[in-house]
């Protein structure tokens, strides 16, 4: 025994100390204490039923967040306890608060920090691009629901949302969103930023859910010129945002987005671009087969149906890698009546049918029908991406592209001449399309996509030159610059995504 | 059959929709994650900034913490936190937790070694230093951020057991100048308001403070205010607390002495002053009277850039409004005249009697979660407990309660954190020991740390991480625990205690500062003095004894569930007080109490003892219990702009998200995505276009010490000839200009002279 007063031996001391450091109070400890919040849990709910409706809404109506503007001075609660009050994966959260600065009228300084979320649209974009229906909206609350279990991670919603709402989650390999907490909302509790808002600047209220009066109830200090719905925020008229934002202030016509200007990449999706490069060839090969067979009738012509055939299968099985959960895509035909990315996907499986038959038969009918198959399959690639609304993605510009790509792979079966002056045109094409705004053009040749920019227009130019070399009579140069050209093309879709505006709410800043 | 039919189609329900389910909880929660479910909570106060807001932590069934919310049913925070409240958990999985001690071996690399190996190494080579070279050229550099327990034992150790007579901390860097202001001004460090004050004020002016996102809680109670108060901000920035007042005053940096000293001038001319009140409480005011007739408004406006009728527009808030309480942070506090620019804070409440009543005072909102307890306990400046080290009473008072010989007590304060460093340099330094702080980032002008710490015979860091600036250049790492590894007690802003629990297990073999002190106190041979410190609640109870009849004195405090369960205990809290609380009797010592303050769930807590100011009596804590006018003439920035170096530097805090150097913040990926991950520059549009800089363009910013480069965000929220960075990267510290204030020693953080350069993009 050692005596009291006597020091203890560091060695003992230490293994007390560490075993101390692993003590932790346990619940029966605490019960006192847990008795006593039980007791105010009532308050505690209490404390928010002034921040969401007491009622459901009235037929005709829906639920919509309203924030107050001169309320939100950037503390950013809601986007933390959005994360935590929904048990989200480490980076997850489904608000955002953005900032946008400009010059008032006496021309002082202006800053507004503006917190964000799903706006929970009339007309939302997510739920009418997706394939298989993982999205409804619900009827009595307008709530914009996800279904988890359903998704097959394609993110064409992603695309679709004006205000970069959908966030691909990889561990699941599906988008995940904001649900406005209608659980909580279903039990007379706040959604989790309207509980964190120190400054109660987000409420959840009753709005009219008829398309026409939409953007008119919204605070008119918040329009401007280039937005119905919020200064220097997406424009309303695509999807028809429910959230109101509202100020005692007015919003200056300068105010821009802290990120205005700054380069966002967006993800290349390889698969999709091999996707659509392969299929555009496929159809443009197919072309090149029917031409050869019946306008050149050389029967002993080489067998560019089988090789478009075989650049449609690849397509495909890109397009099946490309999605998060690729088992629940069976369920792509759901969305027929309103996805094209449904409609493509059911027709080029039709298409692919019709030409294997076309390959096998060689039937004139077959492979004419095949075609034409493949050409509204071509048609309804397009209308995905036309569909989103994105700067960038006009018809023009995307049905050029596309048929640029049909074209070029007819040229280049047909002759090296034929492919050299399709690959010139499509060249031309792409800079113009790419190289549509000011922060495209930086990107493109000083920023962020200046080495992807640079390899496509190395290998687009290097198959021009090779297939001149073929069309003086070096014949051996046309399949190389053939190739060239393709892998050019492959280098162009991926730009095609990753040189996209990315249609967003106001962001942060830069970093 | 049409069911299953449906189900198929479309998954209603299934493995990923169950993850996001929610469930009731217990303990007042709402709704929470199913996988979440609490087995019990438990309250702590939050670690990192002064608010003090108090957090119910979510344990499973073995006292884990497993989530958090704000606690509803606390007076400061009301259901509310920050983001990094939200966040506090997160910091403590993080992969780079320092979990054994690490020893630099001969290839100069840190490697794991024990406990008791670590402390033979700690002791011998301190003690090897202290024979060659004498005992003080061992220092130690402390923190705001461990518990006041933690700070008293350090400090007691530090000074009374190891010999060491210069022990500084990091609220040098930000609550100094407060410290020292409050002392010369009312006789003693004491911040007189309550939060309520937020709420009752009808006019609040904020003096280089942004507590929308520094202090967003503090905000809040702004927010709540029911009085249609004016809200002035005096800043150079239009920051997003001056988008929200009534009144931005974009004073020119530096130039808010002089401003103050203009509204001074202006209220006297006006006759808007309390003479009765100067004539009962203060001494000084004559001679102040005498220097302000300097103060015209044609010379303030040429000094601060603030327009004259701007000037007449404040002067006349202030002079008019019946409750006008000012606050003031890191703006004024982190100037090349700090303590004389809060002094005429001070001194404009002072003359207009704007003190010790409800929604009034000159207030200085706090930095750090724990800066009052360094700068009550720390023994640094002050010796323990608020004592002064000069005074044979508080001496043999201190030797008294601690058991120990008077002899060991040093006679004089601390040198300052610069003086220290100084001293390293010159090699009167020879052995550092530095405590959760992260003095290779954080201090001014930081290039000449390697440099310093080449110097050291011996650097021990004490910290969370090993992976710090600081930690990382060591030659012996302690691994602490942290925050909701440990018990102990935290004074935030308003002068209230609060306590902290311990919820999460420290991983490896970390150990929480307190038991890191007791082994190097048993390990340095002086473990017998120390005897009596056997726990945190132990020191408390230390503590409470030192505060006996000083004005801090807090004997009526019971112990820890005391606290906790009154929603913190703000100083002064007697054992007079104690009875007055438990009998609901309104104590006609302490002040005035809130006519309005309505904090819900607080009906049965008396307003008498839950929201406390003090000076309502008009008594200070001087000898003669009047209250100093304190003054000085402005002089100019110690480094402006010219032609070579055109823009003022100002730097501070960038988002609510971000703390510090970062080392807990940037540790939750949450917090990472609320703001940029790194160096960012804020420039005036105006000044851009010029230099050909377009927002997210990448800028070399150069002083006269330093290179960094940060990204361009253009804002018009800097003025022209101003650029701003945030003070979370080590990049900023490059730069800054090793200015102290002459009388807290506090460095002048917010301006230094750059110039900016656009780097190619390439």
């Amino acid at each position: 025994m050692v005596a009291p007063n006597d020091p203890p031996p560091l060695v003992d001391l230490i293994g007390n100390l560490l075993a101390e450091q692993g003590r932790l109070q346990t619940p029966a400890a605490r019960a006192g204490v847990a008795f006593d919040q039980i007791e105010n849990r009532k308050s505690k709910i209490e404390n928010f039923r002034s921040l969401i409706p007491l009622t459901a809404p009235a037929p005709g109506e829906q639920y919509a967040f309203e924030v107050n503007l001169d309320k939100c001075t950037g503390c950013k609660a809601c986007v933390v306890a959005c994360h935590s009050l929904n048990g989200l994966d480490e980076t997850e959260s489904w608000r955002d608060v953005g900032l946008i600065t400009g010059f008032q009228q006496d021309g002082a300084a202006y800053q507004q920090t503006i917190t964000t979320a799903c706006h929970h649209c009339a007309d939302p974009g997510c739920m009418n691009g997706c394939p298989v229906l993982a999205y409804e909206k619900d009827p009595l609350t307008g709530i914009v629901r996800h279904l988890d279990d359903q998704c097959i991670g394609c993110q064409y919603c992603i695309l679709k949302c004006p205000y970069d709402v959908p966030k691909y989650n990889k561990r699941l390999g599906i988008v995940r969103k904001c649900d406005m907490c209608h659980q909580r909302l279903g039990a007379g509790e706040a959604p989790a930023c309207v509980q964190a808002c120190p400054t109660h600047a987000i409420r959840i209220v009753s709005v009219s859910s008829s398309p026409a009066s939409q953007l008119q109830s919204s605070n008119s200090n918040l329009r401007t010129p280039t937005s119905d719905f919020l200064a220097a925020a997406p424009d309303g008229a695509i999807t028809l945002p429910t959230t109101r934002y509202v100020s005692e202030r007015e919003i200056p016509t300068s105010a821009a987005a802290a990120d205005a200007g700054i380069a966002r990449v967006q993800p290349g999706h390889t698969p999709l671009a091999v996707l659509l490069t392969l299929s555009q060839l496929a159809l443009g090969a197919q072309a090149a087969a029917l031409f050869v067979t019946y306008y050149v009738t050389n029967t002993s012509s080489f067998p560019w149906g089988a090789v478009a055939l075989g650049m449609l299968g690849a397509a495909l099985a890109a397009s099946v890698a490309h999605l998060g959960r690729p088992l629940r895509a069976w369920r792509v035909f759901l969305g027929l009546r309103r996805s094209w990315l449904s409609r493509e996907a059911v027709v080029f499986g039709g298409w692919f049918g019709a030409l294997a038959a076309a390959v096998f038969t060689q039937l004139p009918a077959i492979e004419i029908a095949a075609f034409a198959i493949g050409s509204v399959g071509v048609f309804c690639s397009a209308m995905i991406y036309i569909d989103t609304g994105r700067r960038g993605w006009s018809a023009a510009s995307v049905s050029a592209r596309f048929a640029g790509t049909v074209m070029l792979a007819a040229g280049l079966a047909v002759s090296p001449i034929a492919g050299l002056a399709a690959a010139a045109l499509k060249l031309a094409i792409d800079r113009i399309a790419l190289a549509r705004g000011p922060w495209e053009t930086r990107a493109l040749e000083s920023g962020a996509l200046r080495f992807a920019f640079r390899m496509r227009s190395l290998l687009g130019g290097t198959g021009l030159l090779l297939l001149a070399a073929a069309a003086l009579g070096e014949t051996g140069a046309w399949p190389v610059g053939a190739a060239f050209i393709v892998a050019g093309e492959l280098a162009e879709r991926i730009l095609f995504f990753r040189a996209i505006d990315g249609s967003k709410m106001p962001g942060a800043g830069a970093s | 059959m049409k069911t299953v039919v449906e189900n198929l189609l479309r998954a209603h329900d299934g493995p990923m929709t169950s993850e996001l389910v929610l469930r009731p909880a217990e303990f007042g929660l709402g709704r929470v994650p199913g996988r979440l479910q609490p087995a019990s909570t438990a309250k702590s106060v939050c670690g990192f900034c002064s608010t003090g807001c108090s957090l119910l932590v979510h344990l499973d069934e073995s006292g884990q913490a497993i989530n958090l919310t704000p606690d509803p049913d606390h007076p400061v925070n009301l259901g509310m936190a920050c983001p990094k409240g939200w966040e506090a958990l997160t910091p403590l999985v993080a992969h780079d937790r320092a979990t054994t001690p690490l020893l630099r071996n001969a290839k100069g690399q840190l490697e794991p070694v024990s406990w008791e190996r670590a402390i033979a190494e700690f002791c011998s080579r301190m003690k090897g230093v202290q024979a060659r070279h004498g005992a003080a050229s061992v220092a130690a550099l402390s923190t705001g951020q461990i518990t006041t327990e933690e700070m008293a034992l350090l400090g007691a150790l530090a000074k009374f057991g190891m010999g060491i007579a210069d022990l500084d901390s990091n609220t040098r860097q930000c609550m100094a100048t407060s410290h020292v202001a409050y002392k010369q001004s009312f006789g003693f460090d004491a911040p007189p308001f309550t939060y309520a004050d937020f709420e009752e004020s009808d006019l609040l002016v904020f003096v280089g403070a942004n507590p929308c996102i520094a202090h967003p809680i503090m905000w809040q109670r702004v927010m709540r205010n029911r009085r249609n108060p004016s809200t002035v901000v005096i800043d150079p920035r239009r920051t997003e607390t001056a988008m929200a007042a009534t009144l931005h005053v974009p004073v020119c940096p530096g130039g808010d002495l002089a401003l103050l000293y203009g509204i001074a001038h202006l209220l006297v001319s006006r006759g808007w002053i309390d003479r009765d009140f100067i004539a009962a409480h203060t001494t000084g005011f004559d001679e102040f009277e005498t220097f302000l007739r300097d103060f015209t408004p044609a010379r303030v406006v040429a000094d601060t850039g603030v327009s004259e009728s701007t000037l007449e527009q404040l002067a006349t808030l202030i002079g008019t409004r019946e409750r006008v309480s000012l606050w003031w942070t890191m703006g004024v506090n982190q100037s090349h005249q700090a303590t004389r620019t809060a002094q005429a804070i001070i001194n404009l409440a002072l003359m207009t009697g704007q003190i010790g009543r409800p929604g009034t005072g000159a207030n200085s909102i706090t930095g750090q979660c724990n800066a009052m307890g360094s700068r009550l306990f720390g023994n640094a400046t002050s010796l323990i407990g608020g004592h002064d080290f000069a005074n044979p009473d508080h001496r043999a008072h201190v030797a008294s309660v601690l058991g120990l010989d008077e002899k060991r007590i040093p006679t004089a304060a601390s040198r300052a954190y610069d003086q220290i460093l100084g001293r390293i340099a010159t090699g009167g330094v020879r052995a550092l020991w530095i405590v959760a702080t992260n003095t290779a980032h954080s201090w001014i002008s930081h290039c000449g740390f390697a440099e310093l710490r080449r110097k050291l015979d011996f650097l021990v860091v004490q910290d969370m991480y090993a992976t710090t600036e600081t930690a990382r250049m060591a030659d012996l790492v302690l691994p602490a625990a942290g925050w909701g590894e440990k018990e102990g007690t935290f004074i935030n802003s308003e002068r209230r205690l609060g306590v902290i629990r311990k919820v999460s297990r420290a991983p490896g073999e970390a150990l929480s500062d307190f038991a890191i002190f007791k082994l190097i106190a048993e390990g340095w041979g002086c473990g017998g003095m120390f005897r009596q410190w056997r726990d945190p609640a132990a020191a408390f109870a230390i503590m409470r004894a030192l505060s006996a009849g000083r004005p801090f004195d807090i004997g009526g405090i019971r112990d820890y569930d005391h606290i906790e369960a009154e929603g913190g205990i703000q100083w002064p809290f007697t054992s007079a007080d104690a009875l007055v609380s438990k009998f609901g009797v309104r104590s006609s010592e302490i002040g005035q109490t809130s006519d309005t303050a309505q904090t819900p769930n607080s009906d049965l807590r008396s307003p008498a003892t839950h929201e406390r100011r003090l000076f309502a009596d008009g008594r200070f804590f001087t000898p003669d219990g009047r209250a100093r006018f304190v003054f000085d003439p402005p002089s100019p920035l110690p480094e402006g702009a010219n032609r070579d170096y055109p823009f003022v530097l100002i730097t501070g805090r960038g988002s609510s998200a971000q703390w510090h150097t970062g080392s807990r913040t940037a540790k939750s990926a949450v917090l990472q995505k609320l703001a940029p991950n790194s160096a960012w520059i804020e420039i005036h549009p105006a000044d851009a276009g010029p230099a050909g800089i377009a927002n997210g363009d990448r800028v070399r910013v150069s002083s006269r010490r330093g290179t960094t480069e940060a990204a361009a965000q253009l804002t018009p929220s800097v003025q022209r000839g101003q650029v701003f960075i945030p003070m979370h990267f080590p990049e900023v510290n490059r730069l800054t200009f090793p200015a102290f204030d002459p009388h807290s020693r506090q460095p002048a953080y917010k301006a230094c002279a750059v110039r900016l350069e656009r780097l190619s993009q390439e």
